[in-house]
């Protein structure tokens, strides 16, 4: 007998299948990469232009939504004000939203005959869709809410007591932003980073639909996966590899620290 | 030359009335029940929270009037605060937390020193607030009030879930404290002994429960 408290009986067997799921494809994509050839494959011209242009525009993705996010879910922990439960309702839309979908919504808006798209190319010669920058902002328009809601928790979790303390010896608003409240959730910070960058980098969906799949302009590298598969290049496994360990490599960095995050601010 | 509240703050379900006049060089102590207000007693004269109708004004100058409009914000009151745990910067060392905002200019001076050795923090200055004990944490949060000059001094509950040894060194220290300030001490606490040793006048909130709640505060 185990001196332990019992669970119920046969969990086990009902919870392997979702473990499965996962662990035998990433099996998989290592069993059947050409090691030999693998350096190789990750670093001819197709491979190395991909490569390249997603980490160009994963990392201006993620910048963009440092700056753009971080006031809003700052404003959103700490304002009440008209309208909040339908702007968050907003900011998350994209996390729920086939990315394809988003694509088409990102075209309409920002295409050359879209809502705004239009008076951007009618007035200044602005054209965004099927350019690097539609790659980006479609980056950002999947990524961004990742870092907004990590960001909020986090915010949300700093002591009122600590800020007022800050404000009460002398700190005004912004220098006690700067100097206490990002410092009390930079840990937060770091894993919303990290976390909004490798879901930038994954983007599919809504970069192929608003930016295209042009070699060398706006094909990242899940593109390019997708079209040497395609096309039956010998590529596509091994950037599905590299992939692979990036996403890896981010888990191991965190180490959890997103979800405890999302779940009290890393506080 | 005094510090007037004579302000009120409507919540819904509760209502804090505050009529109090307290004197430079005297300590109140303000003691109630849970929930009776004290807290936001002092966020009010902190400026932490704007009250719903009346007036607060130290000698004069006023800080919260809801007829004139006007809000004096809390980084230009000059208050020094004293929050329950003692509202240290997790991100910062003990150091950097005493001289945090208008103590910042009595770094490397005999002041800082003295601060120092009066609360005994010689051997912390390098350490992060969350490896200190309660009463340690306590001490650097009175260090840093100290050091910041200051016409009110607000402290909340500064020895609560403290244990008993801590609580007399924090006790201590307050005393020391009060004895050379020269301004308004005001010093919220559940601890009659410390109350007794401490303050010079003591006001209790008084509640009355019926639909809403009704607090009071009359000194």
């Amino acid at each position: 007998m185990k001196r332990s408290l019992s669970a119920p009986r046969g969990l086990w067997m009902v919870a392997l299948p979702a473990v499965a799921i996962v662990v035998v494809p990433v099996i998989a994509v290592f069993w059947r990469t050409d090691w030999p050839n693998f350096l190789t494959s990750i670093s001819n011209d197709t491979s190395r232009t991909a490569l390249v242009l997603s980490l160009r525009t994963s990392i201006i993705a993620t910048i963009l939504a440092l700056i753009f996010g971080t006031p809003l879910a700052w404003l959103l922990a700490n304002r009440a004000f008209k309208f909040k439960s339908v702007v968050r309702a907003f900011c998350v839309l994209p996390m729920v939203l086939p990315p394809v979908v988003g694509g088409v919504a990102l075209l309409y808006a920002f295409g050359r005959r879209g809502l705004v798209g239009a008076r951007l190319d009618e007035w200044f010669g602005i054209q965004l869709a099927f350019t690097q920058t539609a790659a980006v902002l479609a980056q950002f328009f999947v990524a961004a809410p990742f870092f907004i809601l990590v960001m909020e928790a986090a915010f949300d979790q700093v002591d009122r007591r600590v800020v007022g303390t800050a404000r009460t010896f002398g700190a005004g608003p912004w220098r006690t932003f700067v100097t206490v409240t990002l410092g009390l959730v930079r840990p937060s910070l770091l894993a919303a980073l990290v976390l909004t960058w490798a879901r930038a980098l994954g983007e599919f969906g809504a970069t192929i639909t608003f930016a295209g799949n042009t070699a060398g302009r706006t094909q990242t590298v899940p593109l390019a996966v997708y079209s040497q598969l395609e096309s039956g290049g010998d590529d596509a496994l091994a950037l599905s590899l590299l992939m692979m360990l990036v996403s890896l490599g981010v888990l191991i960095a965190l180490r959890g620290k997103w979800v405890s995050a999302l779940r009290r601010g890393g506080q | 030359m005094s510090l007037e509240i004579n302000c009120e703050l409507q919540r819904d379900k509760f209502n804090l009335e505050v009529h109090l006049t307290a004197l430079p060089g005297s300590v109140l102590a303000i003691t109630g029940e849970n929930g009776s207000g004290k807290t936001s007693t002092l966020d009010m004269i902190a400026g932490l929270l704007a009250c719903t109708d009346g007036k607060i004004s130290l000698n004069g100058k006023v800080f919260d009037d809801s007829k004139t409009n006007q809000f004096v914000q809390p980084e230009l009151r000059g208050i020094s605060t004293v929050f329950q745990g003692g509202g240290l910067f997790s991100n910062m060392t003990v150091e950097k937390n005493v001289v945090f905002g208008r103590g910042a200019v009595f770094k490397n001076t005999p002041r800082f020193d003295t601060a120092i050795e009066q609360f005994d923090l010689a051997g912390l200055l390098s350490r992060k607030p969350s490896t200190l004990s309660g009463g340690q944490r306590q001490r650097v949060a009175l260090a840093r009030a100290f050091l910041a000059p200051s016409e009110i001094l607000l402290l909340d509950e500064p020895t609560t879930s403290l244990d008993a040894v801590s609580r007399d060194e924090v006790r201590r220290a307050m005393k020391t404290f009060f004895e050379t300030y020269n301004g308004v001490v005001i010093l919220v606490s559940h601890d009659s002994t410390e109350v007794s040793e401490l303050a010079t006048n003591v006001a209790k909130i008084s509640v009355s429960r019926g639909e809403s709640t009704t607090a009071t505060l009359h000194v």
